[in-house]
Order: C-alpha cells, then structure tokens, then sequence
C-alpha cells in the first residue's frame, strides 16, 4: 500500500510539467493565432484609440514576453485571471461549469462500462456467430457517425418523439440532471464503446484459452463464474487501460456534446471563449482539462495494478 | 440572433422623419413602413395578465450598460429594463417613448424636449430631465462607447425644469431624433444612483416593464415585472427567463417539444419545418440587414470599377437567395434595405447578365479574368452556400475564386486589415435613420471603417451623405438617398446580395410578440394563454 502512495505522488510529481508544458502551448496558440478581443468587445465603430484602450485595459498592449511574465507570475499564485468577456474571475466560471462536465464524463464512463461488459462477453462466448458478428458490427456506427449527428437523432426520437428524455438543458433538480444526462453521456459514450467492445472480446478470448481457466473447469466450477471471476477479471486489464485513455477522449468530446445538448458545461465554456479570444478562460478551462486527464491517466494505472498483481508500480 | 459583420447589430428604423421647418410634434408625423412580418396571435378573449415567458436565445447577458455594450444579447435585454426618449415601433415609425415630443429652432440647431409625466424609475424615483441629460452625455462623451458617435452632433444638454431639457447641437442634424432613439442612448438615473458603473450595472434600475430577478452573467437569466411601469396595466407577463441555448438546432427542437415558449433566431433551413410544425409559428421579420459581398479596393483588380461591375452583373441574386437563404431573404437591389428610410426601389441594379458581365470586364485591365480569394466566416452555413455559388458564377467570366473559410475572430481580423480580396458580410443600420449605415459604407473617414473596410473613396458619394444629414427637408433628403443609391450602386464597391429577415419562432399560446427592425422586441404588450 505505501509503495502505491510513494508510486501516486512520484506520477503526480512528473505531471507537473505536463500540465505546465500543456499551459504554456495553450498560451502561446493563444497568442499566434488571429483575432482580437478588444476589437471583439468594443465592435467595428470604435477606433484606433478605443481599441487600443481596451487591450491596455485588457493587459494585451505589453510585448509577448511580457505578457507571459504575468501569466506566469499569476499562475503561481493559483490565479487564472478575469474572463475578458464576462467580467468575472476564471475560476469562478469554471467552478460553476465543472459539475456538470464532470456528471457529463461520469455518467458517459458508466455507460461504457455497463454496456461493453455484457455485450464483450457474449460476443467472446458466441465468437463467429450471429450474436459475435452483431455486437461487433453495430456499435460501429457509433464511432462512425460524428457525435453531433447521433445526438440530434437521439433528441428527435427519444425526446421530440417518445417524450423520454428532455430535449436539451440541465434542468432544476437531481433528477432533471440525470435525466438530462442520458443522452449526452450515451452519445458521447457511443465514441468509444466499440473500441472498448473488441478490446474486451479480443481480451477474453485469449483468456479463454489460458490454462487456469481449463484447470477452473476442471475443478468443476460453473462456466458463468468461470467467465466473469476468471475469464473477464483478467481480460479486462488491457480494457481499463484502453478506457482511461479514452475518457481522456470523451472529456474532449464534451465540447461537441454539450453544445447539441444545451449543456453549460466546461466543454461549451470552451467553444465559446475560444470564438470569444476569451484568453484567460481557454487557458483556465484548458488547465482543467489538462489536470483531468492526468489524474485519469494515474487513477487508471492504479486500478489496472489492482486487477493485475502481475503490474509492479514504480 | 445574428451578429453583424464587425460585430455591430440591432438598429432602429423609421420610414420618415418629419423634420421639417419650425416645429415638430413627433409620433404622428412619422409615417408607418411594411416592414413588420407576422407576429403572435391575437384571441378575441384579449390580454391575460400573468405567466412566465421563456425565450430561448443564443447567447447570454455580460453587460447591462447601454452605452457600453454592442453584443445582441445585452442590446435585445437592456432595453426591457432601459428605455430611450424615442423608440421605433413595430410597424417601423419613431415614436416618443419618454417625452411626449420635441420643438426646433428654426436654425434646426436647438432642439428642446418635454418629458412624459408620471415616469418612474423601479426604485420608485421619478423620471427628471437631470436623468436624461446625464444618461445622453454619459453616452455622448464616451469615446470607447460603441455607438457614442452617433451622439458626435450633440454640442451640449441642459435641464431647463424638472421635465424638460434643452439639446444644442454643432449643426442642423437631421437624424438626431433617429439618433437619440438608439438603445446607447438609453436613460439611467443621474450619477448612477451614486454608484460606480460596475455596480449599478449588476442590479440596474431603469424606467422599463422589467426588472432583474436573477442573473448568471453570460447564462441564465430572469427579469420579473416592474411593478412601477409607467403603462397602466402593463407588462401582462409576471416574469421572463432567458435560458441560454448556443446551439440554433436545439432552439428550434426545444420549442417544439413545448421546453421554451420563444426560439430567438431560428435557421432559415428550419423554417419550412417550423411553418408545418402543430402548435408552433414562426415569422419573417424584414430587418436593416442587407448581406454583402465586398471588395478590396486597395489592390489593382477591385480598384477597377469594370471589374466590380462585371461581377454585380455575373452574380445571380435569385439563386443565392432560393439556395442559400431557403429562399427566405429576398434578392438584394439597393445597399439601403426597403425596412430602412429612403430606400428607393427604382435604385438601377447591375442585374444578372452575362453578356453585360464580359463586356463590363472586357473593358477592365483584367479582361481575361484572373484568380482571387473569396474570405468567409466558417460559422455562417448560407455565407458557405453564397460562396460556392459565386465561385461557380465568375467561373464563366474566367475569374478563378478560392473560398478562404476562416473562424469569426480571424475572419474579422483578416478583413479589418485588409488581409483579404473579397469577402461575404452583411450590413447593419443602428438607427432608422439611413445616416448611420451610409456614413459607415461609404465615408472612409467619418464612418470610421474606411468604408466598410473596402477602402471605396467616391467624393461624389460623400458629398451626399454629408448633405443627407444636414438637409432638415424630408423630401429633398429622399432625392439626396435617391442619388447616393444610384451612384453607389454603379461604382458598385460592394454588391448588395439579399436583405436577410430576422426569424423568430413561438408556441401559439404567446400572443402580440413582434419584432421590431433592429431585430429587437418589446415584451411589455405580450401575453400568454
């Protein structure tokens, strides 16, 4: 147990420069690409001076170097600076935004788990039958069709047509969030669950013919507790690793989801700021993301030692 | 709600502005324009007072300040909560809101105001004429103020009473009252209420129907009755919230699932869907918009007027509109909308005619045509469209065209600095007045943009729009406009393509909604059932 914390805080201490280094691009991008906020905020009448007025104001009138010394200084001290746009402070905006990215990308987890699990399976156990050929097939449209179709077919059936499911927003209360939550999580779920689907059958199958599992029958034990105490406990190594990288993804593809579904999550935060040139929000969000995805990246690491005894951390 | 070329948008509009000699009660002499589309039903059971509105939009409110603010979603809000002296009405006239009318020195350079009695702000103070002239010179001196140069006439503005205030301007103006109706110059109270703008503007007190309940600065918001309002009996509505839905789709499935009672802008490719759709409507309204396709006159090809000419003629406005637009803005004659004062229909158009097309550019340096780049922005789906039929139309003038798509921040930036061949915009009136967009289009210098960024010099041109703001004679300015749209229209510096309507869809149970040309709307006459 303690080699795990030394492991967990030595990871957390190398991500630290990948989380700087992600910082620093972002900024830099930032900066290189066309577009100006002040002339954004104060619109095509206003002239020269007004302009130039509002970046003084906005703090873009200094040199790059320059700005990047206060960028830096102000990340240092945990600040991620006032929303151009909004007037308020980042982190303020993020925090406000992060539940519902975060229920968004939970929920969107969940769904991959509960439906590669069973539908791997079978598709391993019926392998080269009808049940294998559809369960492989099918869930390829998901990967094939941009999420932002998939969701407007969903919100038309399943809740201009059927009533199910609210059309788009967060609602009030808990249960408005979760129903909500459905088809943005399944949606952006849909991205990744074929990958996860032949990552687990390919995983199974091979385990299928390990030896332990011909002596677990052996012994006499039920094939459903062979498959899911034997079979699938080992199969789903590779399968972990595979979904942590690929929250990874998903946290990206709140960015599309929660626009189609009237989500104000940290994803549509995102998309408007960067139209906006709303710098200190990409870079806020950014961070958030950027902080997300490695503490997924550790979390995965330690769950897969935890299914493999095999897997020595450090 | 669409957001202009630069950014700028909403604007007011009258047909006529009776400035004529002496005085002049206003409201009455303004004449009504067919501008107003379909609006929400009437029932024969009349207003029902109560309910909550809920008007999905794209984007949400940052800033409450009139004179500090250009974004749609401020604009389209403030004024439920601000109010200016004038307003322009559905129906397209300018008529006093806060004053009851004005008087005019006969040198039309002194202009003096009486207030409407009985006006209040939401904090139960009365409405004095100290407020009005703060509020103007607060927009008027603010050189960072989007719109503070509409204010640029105005020499200076004293209280004469307690309702009434005296406005001196530099030179006989005539569309000051256009000018004074635009929301910047909407009325606050006097130093603020003592306050600083930052705060005051968090939990602002105006003289509207409405007032703020809650506030997520560029999210949700609501704004409930004032209970105070000046309009016995009015606004019907007890609360209006305004969820904040980015995506246009989502708007449109949102009212049809019965989730808003509003959906603000709805795309032009929905509207057949909408118009089919049980329960639901949807209307066209005609705005001061006019889309564009715009020339960069500073280098050699568009520097040639054979070659812009050449260009209007090859263009086939028809089908840009049936394609592009759904066949829901109509092809484009004159630079100045038909919604907007002085239009003139009979303005002579560089129609569609290939034969006139190859003689234009067979006159031109360039009469073997030539390879350009047509710069549009990526978010806009039917400026995608305009630009492939263009491409396809000056191929057969041999103009070679590489559509440049970039997104809105760089594709302004690109235009603004003239990093650009043609490009795709549209233009927007502030006022009811042509003044503000004539000024903005073809006055290098006083519009401030060079002339909408083509860098067109006509000094012909300018002359009229400088003799159209100074002319106090309502007939005699719509012969200056006359003139001005015919020359424009020749020298073609831009090509008008079509004159995109403001669309707006609402359950049936929402009655009186209407848009107003700016593309805003006045909620305090609407009610639900």
């Amino acid at each position: 147990m303690r080699k795990t914390w030394r492991y967990a805080v030595t990871r957390l201490a190398h991500s630290v420069p990948v989380v700087f280094g992600v910082t620093i691009v972002t900024f830099l991008l930032l900066h290189l690409i066309p577009g100006d906020p002040a002339r954004k905020l104060v619109g095509p009448h206003a002239g020269p001076a007004a302009v130039a007025a509002v970046r003084r104001q906005l703090g873009l009138d200094g040199s790059l170097v320059n700005q990047f010394g206060v960028f830096l200084s102000r990340l240092a001290h945990g600040d991620t600076g006032r929303s151009f746009f909004y007037g308020v402070s980042t982190r303020s905006l993020v925090i406000s935004r992060l539940s519902v990215t975060a229920a968004l990308v939970g929920l969107a987890a969940l769904f991959c788990v509960i439906l590669t699990l069973p539908l791997a399976t079978l598709a391993a156990v019926h392998k080269d039958r009808l049940a294998d050929h559809a369960i492989r097939v099918i869930p390829l449209v998901g990967l094939g069709m941009p999420a932002f179709w998939i969701g407007i077919l969903f919100i038309i059936v399943f809740s201009v047509n059927l009533g199910w499911f609210p059309v788009g927003g967060w609602g009030v209360t808990l249960g408005d969030h979760l129903r909500a939550l459905v088809l943005p999580a399944l949606t952006a779920a849909l991205g990744i669950i074929p990958l996860l689907i032949r990552s687990l059958r390919a995983g199974v199958l091979d385990v299928l013919k390990a030896d332990f599992v011909a002596t677990a029958r052996a012994k006499g034990l039920r094939e459903m507790r062979v498959l899911f105490r034997h079979v699938t406990r080992n199969a789903l190594i590779p399968t972990v690793a595979l979904l942590g990288l690929n929250i990874a993804y998903l946290i990206g593809s709140t960015v599309i989801v929660e626009r189609v579904f009237d989500l104000n999550g940290l994803g549509s935060l995102m998309l408007d700021a960067v139209g906006n040139r709303d710098f200190p929000v990409v870079e806020g969000v950014t961070l958030v993301f950027a902080v997300a995805v490695v503490a997924l990246n550790l979390f995965t690491d330690l769950v897969s030692a935890q299914l493999d005894p095999r897997i020595r951390l450090g | 709600m669409k957001d202009p070329p630069g950014s700028l948008s909403r604007r007011d509009l009258m047909r006529r502005t009776a400035i004529g000699a002496g005085v002049l009660a206003f409201g009455p002499a303004a004449q009504a324009c067919s501008s107003a589309g379909s609006s929400g039903g009437t029932s024969a059971s009349g207003p029902k007072r109560g309910g909550t509105l809920t008007f999905g939009r794209g984007t949400g409110v940052v800033n409450f300040d009139p004179a500090n603010t250009i974004a749609d979603s401020d604009v389209y809000t403030l004024d439920k909560i601000f109010e200016p002296l004038y307003i322009t009405d559905p129906q397209g006239k300018l008529i006093p809101w806060l004053v009851l009318g004005h008087t005019v020195s006969s040198d039309a350079k002194t202009w003096t105001f009486t207030l409407r009695p009985g006006v209040k702000f939401s904090d139960g103070k009365p409405l004095t004429a100290d407020d009005v002239v703060f509020s103007v010179m607060r927009c008027a001196k603010d050189t960072a103020g989007p719109l503070s140069y509409l204010d640029a006439a105005i020499k200076s503005m004293h209280a004469t009473g307690a309702r009434t205030f005296v406005a001196e301007l530099t030179q006989p103006w005539a569309p000051f009252i256009s000018d004074l109706s635009v929301y910047s110059n909407a009325i606050v109270p006097k130093d603020l209420n003592g306050q600083s703008a930052q705060s005051f503007f968090k939990k602002p007190i105006g003289t509207g129907p409405f007032v703020i309940k809650s506030w997520t600065p560029g999210a949700n918001l609501t704004l409930a009755r004032n209970k105070g309002y000046w309009q016995p009996g009015k606004p019907y509505l007890d609360e209006i919230q305004f969820p904040v839905i980015a995506d246009e789709n989502q708007r449109v499935l949102q009212l049809k699932s019965g989730t808003i009672d509003i959906a603000g802008s709805a795309p032009p490719a929905s509207v057949s869907g909408l118009k089919s759709a049980s329960g639901v409507s949807v209307g066209l309204f005609p705005g001061w918009l006019c889309d564009l396709l715009l020339f960069n006159e500073k280098i050699p090809k568009f520097a040639d007027r054979h070659v812009r000419r050449a260009i209007a003629h090859a263009i086939d406005r028809k089908a840009i509109s049936t394609a592009a637009s759904f066949g829901t803005a109509p092809p484009a004659g004159s630079f100045i909308p038909p919604s907007v004062q002085f239009y003139d229909p009979k303005t002579p158009v560089l129609g569609y005619d290939l034969a006139a097309a190859k003689a234009e550019l067979s006159q031109s340096h360039f009469p073997h045509g030539f390879s350009t780049k047509l710069l549009v922005p990526s978010s806009n789906a039917q400026y995608a469209a305009t630009a492939q039929i263009i491409q396809s139309e000056l191929q057969k003038l041999n103009i070679s065209v590489a559509i440049q798509s970039l997104d809105d921040a760089s594709y302004h930036q690109e235009f603004q600095s003239f990093h650009y061949e043609m490009f795709l915009n549209w233009s927007v009136n502030d006022i009811t007045d042509p003044d503000d967009m004539c000024t903005f289009q073809v006055d290098p210098k006083a519009g401030g943009s060079d002339s909408y960024w083509t860098s067109y010099n006509n000094p012909a041109a300018i002359a009229l729009v400088h003799q159209g703001e100074t002319t106090q004679d309502t007939a005699q300015r719509a012969k200056i406009y006359s003139t001005l749209q015919a020359v424009v229209s020749a020298d073609a510096p831009f090509i008008p393509l079509d004159y995109p309507p403001y669309i707006f869809a609402w359950r049936n149970n929402v009655h009186n909604f209407k848009v107003i040309a700016s593309g805003t709307y006045r909620l305090e006459s609407v009610w639900l059932d």
